[in-house]
């Protein structure tokens, strides 16, 4: 019996150290960096990175995107498991400087500041610290069926109020069809547009944090949505499910409000429809002005916990702020590049495959992005979210009116921090 | 109604042939076989929609009648297996590494342990049982985090170890093992073989599991089943997506960031492939199986 | 909770083997039980007493500045006070209740009944019915999770596509209160085989004379399917009843599973899912771990009375 056992044992102690000894470095001399992201391709630029150089070998792996993605990095800090480098958020990169996961690279990439816009910039620092290289962003626009609008005679809307007017024209002209999805699990959205409205979900001063979801302007923005919604001049049903990809197929659902990223979104659910899209800026809450800010976008922080800080810092400048390295962004992930050098890049780029005959896209996209709002994200984020999302389904369900959702999802955000230990001006 | 009569039947024993006795009516023939079908049918269809999705292309996929078959099941394949450089085939072979292996541990221990519960006396029995039954009661959720904490500080966490151990014990393996000793091994046999001089782990050896063996098989299954199909565990564990089982890689298909659409044709075709084995398995074991020795243990 | 049984009636001629032995082996049983015993501490034990630390303590922040860092302290009940006040925790059991009169008795109901004509000798092609009526179960929860999103939502569902061509309209699987049984339709669908082949198999063990003595007193295929059939594999129903049981009270998969197609399912839909926001969204592991500790208890708790009250039922009907 004891020969069995011990020839058992042995034999999960082999397959143990085989198993275990591949994720170390092999030779030495080089680094191998962790890295955790989840944008498509992204294998390939690391391909290109680690053919240039040898000595710093990087191995990628998809950790799945969204909340959850988050947390698994926290999970894996907490049990000293973190990658070298993750690509995160905006909107949970505070989650995880309050969680002390990020390096502080302030003085590491001080050097690459003038490779972004102020904007940008902002969107990594805290407290004048920097914890991560922006690698794309989502400067707000709004992409749309042209030829749907054009046959039905409905102008682009320009301003929120020409919006509200399409959807009713779009509404009489098919009875089938809605001008736009706007479900209750985009937070990103309903805050992007309330910056845009001059609202603040969040704010710090000093040290003490401001939460804003419920401040007039918010408000506004609730009940504006709320009308069309009650009024059956757009959906709330959550994007890119099946149904929602279906009619998007069908061309009944003609537009999405939401950032330039969008177009990469569409095509890869319904190709067909390419070359009948357009984008243009987002719809305004005054005339005129050119209010838009982010929605969506990451950044790369290097952990605390990394071993080889430098080169993860060397590879993220690469990958992030270097000409190569942010067109790589663009061509290969399809996504809009943070780098000034990526966007710039960008306008020689052709349009998105999605709407190829619009010659114009990439210039109207750099002045959008030239004038983007930066937006400060909180330390519960994913709080928030699952709150506003659970608030403003029931508010939808039971017809109730959507700014008390905005003023739950206030009241437990502001209780939350304070029972984490924050300071705050909300009484 | 005696004790006897409930309890499970032995292994070898088949009831007498009924067909004859009686002579049935048509409808009593139709009736059942119809209400039988009615539910094989709306236990197919869904998986039957999984292979009909494989064969559409990506906007037939939205557009066309759910259950029309499509003209992509090449392209879908192809893409499937080529995704990440061939990824999938190594979720597979991670997959079937985890659940085949883990399993086959798991039956082993689980069936040394109900053995032991069930053919011997000895301190702390109940504890032990009630202990290890109790375990069955604790959402895998609650486990999966402190585990992973846990594994970490021995250095484990991101191996496929990690993902492979917490499988082995299964307290309701132990439970079946159990019951399922207590009715087919018979204590004679076992003391008979004591007289001989047979030592225990010979009697266990050469006795027990050959008699344990179609209990032994259903352990397996149930276990295979059970960690072919987890997700949270190795989601939680592993980092390294070479070491991914199916189920962890078909949601990194599903699950991306804002501004990358979930890949829901890949999803789908990875799907199908991913329940193929499991069914072929199913069909393969079921004679073997006896699942009557679940109920075993609240007979008289 | 089996043990008064199985100690009382089959195992007396095991005890008098036991009692005559001369000389019993000391060791080999914990040997035999050794390695379940050892991964049960390691794997069982440590993480949940580690669980229940954890579900004393609470993430603070510390040190000033804008953001500050978080460092976990300990609390001592107060996340225990905090959950139990959540009137969010005490609507998801509401919803669970629900659930579970919709799913429980039809899972078991169908499970019966399938078992039952499995068993009627004219019946045909049974091997393949039930072969089918298994297959969801080897079905991963990711896979369900598309496969069901498809057959609900409204342009895609084939039975809205009937009802649509029929002039009926859609059905509205993801909308209240359809939702609970859509939910309900996933989990019977996904545990009817198992608990078919748990009775079922029970069912062949039952010994032939006995349906041959009630047909001889004249009785039909119905009556002793009622009489004699479902009387005998009760033991097997209840055990099945408990394990509905305790799946309804973990029921995550299937809300989970369909959260991302529509918003009348919240993130604390259904307790788990409450425990999994805190664990993997809001990263608040001692709620969390609070949360999933009362749940073990109550789990505990139900299956204990429903065991006992099953018991005392099962006993009286076999007398």
């Amino acid at each position: 019996m004891r020969s069995r056992v011990l020839a058992s044992i042995g034999v999960l102690a082999v397959s143990a150290a085989a198993l275990t000894g591949c994720s170390t470095p092999s030779d030495s001399g080089s680094v191998t960096l962790e890295f955790w992201s989840w944008a498509p391709d992204t294998q390939k630029i690391v391909d290109i990175w680690n053919e240039e150089h040898p000595e710093i070998q990087v191995n990628y792996t998809d950790a799945g995107g969204g909340d959850e993605s988050a947390a698994k990095i926290l999970t894996a800090s907490r049990a000293g498991n973190a990658p070298d480098l993750a690509a995160v958020e905006y909107t949970t990169l505070p989650s995880l400087i309050v969680a002390d996961v990020p390096l502080d690279l302030t003085d590491a990439v001080a050097d690459v500041q003038d490779a972004y816009t102020e904007g940008t910039w902002q969107q990594t620092t805290f407290d004048g610290s920097v914890f991560g290289l922006p690698q794309d962003v989502g400067p707000m626009s709004l992409i749309y069926r042209a030829d749907k609008l054009a046959e039905f005679g409905i102008p682009a809307p320009t301003t929120w109020a020409e919006f509200r007017e399409a959807a009713a024209a779009v509404r009489s002209a098919d009875p089938n069809a809605y001008i736009a999805s706007i479900p209750p699990g985009e937070l990103g959205f309903y805050a992007g547009v309330a910056t845009q409205a001059g609202s603040e979900w969040w704010s710090v001063s000093g040290s003490e944090w401001t939460v804003g979801i419920a401040d007039e302007a918010s408000l506004e923005v609730a009940d504006f949505f709320d009308q069309m919604a009650k009024d059956d001049l757009i959906l709330t049903d959550p994007l890119l499910t099946p149904e929602y990809n279906k009619m998007l197929n069908e061309g009944t659902i003609l537009s999405w409000p939401s950032a330039l990223w969008a177009p990469g979104v569409i095509e890869s659910v319904a190709p067909d429809t390419a070359g009948s899209w357009e984008m243009s800026p987002l719809p305004q809450w005054t005339p005129g002005e050119k209010a838009a800010a982010y929605q969506g976008g990451s950044a790369v922080i290097v952990t605390k916990e990394s071993e080889h800080a430098d080169a993860a810092i060397e590879f993220a400048k690469w990958l992030n702020a270097s000409d190569e390295g942010s067109e790589l962004v663009l061509s290969e992930q399809n996504a809009y590049p943070a780098a000034i050098a990526g966007q710039e890049a960008a306008a020689e780029n052709e349009p998105p495959t999605l709407m190829p005959q619009q010659a114009d896209f990439y210039e109207v996209a750099a002045e959008i992005s030239a004038e983007t709002i930066p937006v400060t994200w909180g330390p519960n984020v994913s709080f928030a979210k699952t709150t506003f999302t659970d608030q403003l389904s029931k508010a939808i369900e039971n017809g109730t009116p959507w700014r008390d959702a905005f003023i739950a999802t206030q009241d437990a955000v502001v209780k939350d921090m304070k029972t984490t230990g924050f300071e705050l001006t909300n009484g | 109604m005696t004790a006897t009569a409930t309890r499970p039947a032995p292994p070898q024993s088949v009831r007498a042939p009924r067909t004859g006795a009686v002579k049935t009516p048509l409808w009593s023939r139709l009736v059942p076989t119809l209400v039988l079908l009615i539910g094989a049918v709306y236990c197919l269809i869904p998986v039957a929609w999984v292979f009909v999705a494989t064969t559409k292309s990506r906007e037939e996929l939205f557009t066309t009648f759910t259950f029309a078959p499509g003209s992509g099941l090449f392209e879908n394949l192809g893409a499937l297996f080529a995704y990440g450089n061939g990824q999938f085939g190594l979720w597979a072979a991670n997959s079937l590494f985890y659940a085949g292996l883990g399993a086959l541990l798991s039956t082993f221990v689980s069936a040394m342990a109900g053995y032991a519960l069930a053919k011997y006396e000895f301190r702390g029995r109940s504890l032990i049982f009630y202990s290890i039954l109790a375990g069955v009661l604790i959402p895998g959720i609650t486990l999966a985090v402190p585990q992973y904490l846990l594994l970490s500080q021995i250095g484990l966490a991101g191996t496929p170890l990690s993902v492979l151990l917490p499988c082995i014990i299964s307290p309701f393996g132990i439970y079946l093992s159990r019951v399922y000793a207590l009715s087919a091994v018979p204590q004679e046999t076992i003391e008979a073989a004591r007289i001989d001089g047979a030592s225990e782990w010979r009697i266990f050896q050469s006795i027990a599991v050959p008699l344990l063996l179609p209990g032994m098989v259903t352990v397996f299954l149930l276990q295979f089943i059970g960690i072919w199909n987890n997700f949270l565990l190795p989601y939680i564990m592993l980092s390294d997506q070479d070491n991914y089982p199916l189920t962890v890689g078909l949601y990194t298909l599903l699950a991306k960031g804002s501004g990358s659409p979930a890949l829901y044709s890949l999803a789908i075709a990875g799907a199908a492939v991913s329940i193929i084995p499991l069914v072929a398995l199913v069909l393969f074991l079921q004679r073997y199986w006896r699942l009557d020795l679940i109920s075993g243990g609240l007979k008289g | 909770m089996t043990t008064t049984n199985s100690r009382t009636g089959s195992t007396t001629a095991t005890a008098v083997m036991v009692r005559q032995r001369r000389s019993r082996p000391r060791l080999a049983p914990y040997l035999f039980a050794a390695p379940a015993i050892v991964l049960y501490i390691v794997f069982m034990l440590i993480p949940v007493g580690y669980a229940i630390w954890l579900s004393l303590r609470a993430y603070r922040l510390e040190g000033g500045g804008m953001l500050g860092r978080r460092v976990d302290v300990f609390v001592g009940l107060e996340n225990y006070f905090s959950v139990l006040s959540d009137p969010e925790l005490i609507a998801s059991f509401g919803r669970l209740a629900i659930y579970g009169i919709i799913a429980v008795p039809l899972t078991l109901g169908l499970s019966l009944l399938f078992a039952l004509l499995l068993d009627v000798p004219a019946v045909r092609a049974k091997r393949f019915s039930r072969t089918a009526i298994f297959v969801p179960y080897a079905v991963p929860g990711v896979v369900a999770a598309l496969l069901w999103g498809f057959m609900y939502l409204p342009s895609t569902s084939p039975f809205s596509y009937i009802t649509e061509s029929m002039g009926l309209g859609g059905i509205p699987f993801l909308e209240n209160p359809g939702l609970f049984g859509s939910l309900a339709n996933i989990a019977i669908w996904g545990g009817v085989g198992f608990n078919m082949i748990i009775i079922f198999t029970s069912l062949r063990g039952i010994p032939a004379e006995l349906y041959e003595s009630a047909r001889l007193d004249g009785a039909n295929e119905i009556q002793i399917a009622l009489r004699v059939k479902v009387p005998l594999v009760m033991p097997a129903v209840i055990l099945t009843t408990v394990f509905s049981l305790i799946g309804t009270l973990q029921l995550y998969g299937e809300p989970m599973t369909l959260k991302p197609m529509t918003s009348a399912i919240s993130q604390s839909w259904a307790p788990l899912m409450t425990i999994y926001r805190d664990a993997f969204i809001t990263d608040n592991l001692p709620a969390a771990a609070a949360s999933s500790t009362i749940l073990a208890l109550g789990t505990v708790l139900v299956s204990v009375i429903v065991l006992r009250l099953a018991n005392r039922k099962t006993m009286e009907a076999v007398k």
